[in-house]
């Protein structure tokens, strides 16, 4: 059976289109066959984060509406043949989706695919809320910052009672915390959530920790998820991530500041 | 008789009284406004009377009511030195007409004409000693979330996040952190109390009386309890 992940958050902007992407596009190469659904009705941004914006025909929308087929509008990655994209639509509103047909959608993809990732638009409206409905997990992302731990306890909240599985009474959604622009020397200095901090408050596992990363940004330009990029703190960081949802132990890198070599210290860099 | 399962008695209770100087609704509704965005969680499912006294020309009673009740007070009834026939329609409306206990001192002669209604002790809010039975929540409440246990304790084993409301008309214990709210003895009881494994809250409240966190620096961030003395809140170390 397929599982069915959401990325999520509640805030805005912590980094939920790029973990969907790096986290869809690393199961895939370990040989998974994935599905990465753009939930973000309106914005259309998972597209470009996997450089397949212009390849873009058909799309969530228009497969709702019963104007496209799934294989019409699924996009093949160039990169990874088990790995696809449905596209959100730019030009609809946010509530395009309904419950039933998204439910349909799923099913449909459940059959072929192992993982159906699902990138979920930010808020507590609508939209979030049919990100989160069929899932069987669902990663919160979370930047260590109060606001941002705030709207990822909100969204928990969700999870546990507006989900199908909280309706139906199954058990409940698998939580993962993932903390995402994670820069250690600010934790350091006091101006950022540790760790420890938002473990404390959410008390979920934590998936992965994602350090704050030039990467990331060099990434999204070129179209190529982040992960791919395996020299890089943050494509290991994800590359970790993978390793974990598939069921392995794997220790947490990149929580502590790097200290700085003989020279800068010497030359004050 | 020695009755087995049940027993009356005559207690006394503090309770919120409203003065309407007003008959106007609209006037009413504007001020409550105000009044309660003041402090919206203190007057939450707090008991009100409503005193009719001050007002100089009749009122519409169910409206009052409802006025009350949308603003999530808990309607009681009644008071205010009325007419006989005042009260015999509060009465046939079917509301319970509050006695002060002042009323209930045998009338001195100026106000003689009152003393040929004799109302019984039975016609004030009478409640049983407080014997609650649990409400056990299990699991963290999140910031949105409220929970209400309606003639109950609230156990919760696991934390109260920031954001999110616990609410009792018993105890309140929380086996975790304390970071939301936490209003316990929500229709009047003032002997409950508030206990928790981690006090970082954001507002603790009993019988209607609160502190705001900067009241709760003593035991900031250590396992605690709240209760009250006469009409103040103490914070006392739990272990
Ligand atoms: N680890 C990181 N290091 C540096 N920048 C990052 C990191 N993760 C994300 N970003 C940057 O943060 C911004 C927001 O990221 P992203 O679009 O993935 O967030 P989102 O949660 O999907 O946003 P939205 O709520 O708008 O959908 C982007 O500019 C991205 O490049
Ligand atoms: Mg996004």
């Amino acid at each position: 059976m397929a599982r069915i992940i959401v990325v999520t958050s509640g805030k805005g902007g912590v980094g939920k289109t790029t973990s969907s992407a790096a986290i869809g596009l690393g199961l895939a190469l370990k040989g998974h066959k994935v599905v990465l659904i753009d939930f973000d009705i309106g914005l259309r941004n998972l597209d470009l984060i996997m450089g397949c914006e212009r390849r873009v025909v058909y799309d969530f929308v228009n497969v709702i509406n019963g104007e496209a087929t799934l294989n019409q509008a699924l996009i093949k990655d160039k990169r990874v043949s088990s790995l696809s994209i449905l596209p959100a639509s730019q030009t609809r509103d946010k509530d395009a989706l309904n419950k039933e047909s998204v439910g349909k959608v799923l099913e449909e993809l459940g059959k072929t695919f192992d993982f159906i990732v699902c990138d979920s638009p930010a808020g507590i409206e609508a939209g979030a809320m049919m990100a989160l409905y069929y899932a069987d997990e669902a990663i919160v992302t979370t930047n260590p910052e109060v606001s941002s731990v705030r709207d990822s306890d909100r969204i928990l909240g969700m999870l546990a009672s507006r989900s199908r599985r909280a309706e139906l009474n199954l058990e409940p959604i698998k939580e993962h915390l993932l903390l995402t622009r994670y820069s250690p020397k600010r934790v350091e200095e006091g101006e950022m959530l540790s760790v420890e901090d938002v473990k404390d408050i959410l008390s979920i596992p934590l998936l992965g920790v994602i350090p704050e990363s030039q990467a990331v940004l060099k990434a999204s330009n070129a179209g190529e998820p982040v992960i791919l990029d395996t020299e890089s703190d943050a494509g290991q960081a994800y590359q970790d991530v993978i390793d974990r949802l598939l069921g392995e132990t794997v220790e947490f890198r990149f929580l502590v500041a790097e200290k700085k070599g003989i020279f800068s210290r010497m030359f004050g860099g | 008789m020695a009755d087995a399962s049940i027993e009356f008695k005559g207690s006394s209770f503090t309770l919120s009284v409203l003065h309407l100087k007003s008959s106007e609704l609209a006037d009413i509704r504007a001020d409550l406004t105000k009044k309660v965005a003041q402090a919206p969680d203190f007057f939450y499912l707090v008991p009100v009377v409503v005193n009719i006294e001050q007002l100089s020309c009749s009122i519409d009673y169910q409206a009052v009511k409802a006025l009350i009740e949308e603003f999530n007070f808990t309607f009681v009834g009644f008071t205010g030195a009325v007419t006989k026939e005042q009260r015999f329609h509060i009465r046939e409306l079917g509301f319970s007409f509050v006695n002060t206990a002042k009323a209930n001192v045998p009338p001195k002669s100026t106000i003689a004409p009152k003393s040929e209604v004799k109302e019984t002790a039975i016609e004030a809010p009478k409640v049983v000693e407080h014997l609650y039975t649990d409400k056990v929540h299990r699991g963290q409440i999140r910031s949105g979330q409220q929970i209400y246990a309606k003639d109950q304790n609230l156990v919760i084993i696991g934390s109260v996040s920031a954001g999110a409301e616990v609410i009792a008309d018993g105890n309140i214990h929380v086996y975790g952190s304390l970071r939301g709210r936490a209003i316990a003895g929500a229709k009047g009881h003032h002997k409950a109390q508030i206990y928790c494994q981690n006090l970082e809250a954001e507002l603790v409240s009993i019988n209607g009386n609160y502190w705001l966190s900067e009241s709760m620096e003593e035991h900031w961030g250590s396992p605690a309890f709240i209760h009250l003395t006469d009409t103040e809140l103490t914070s006392s170390k739990l272990i």
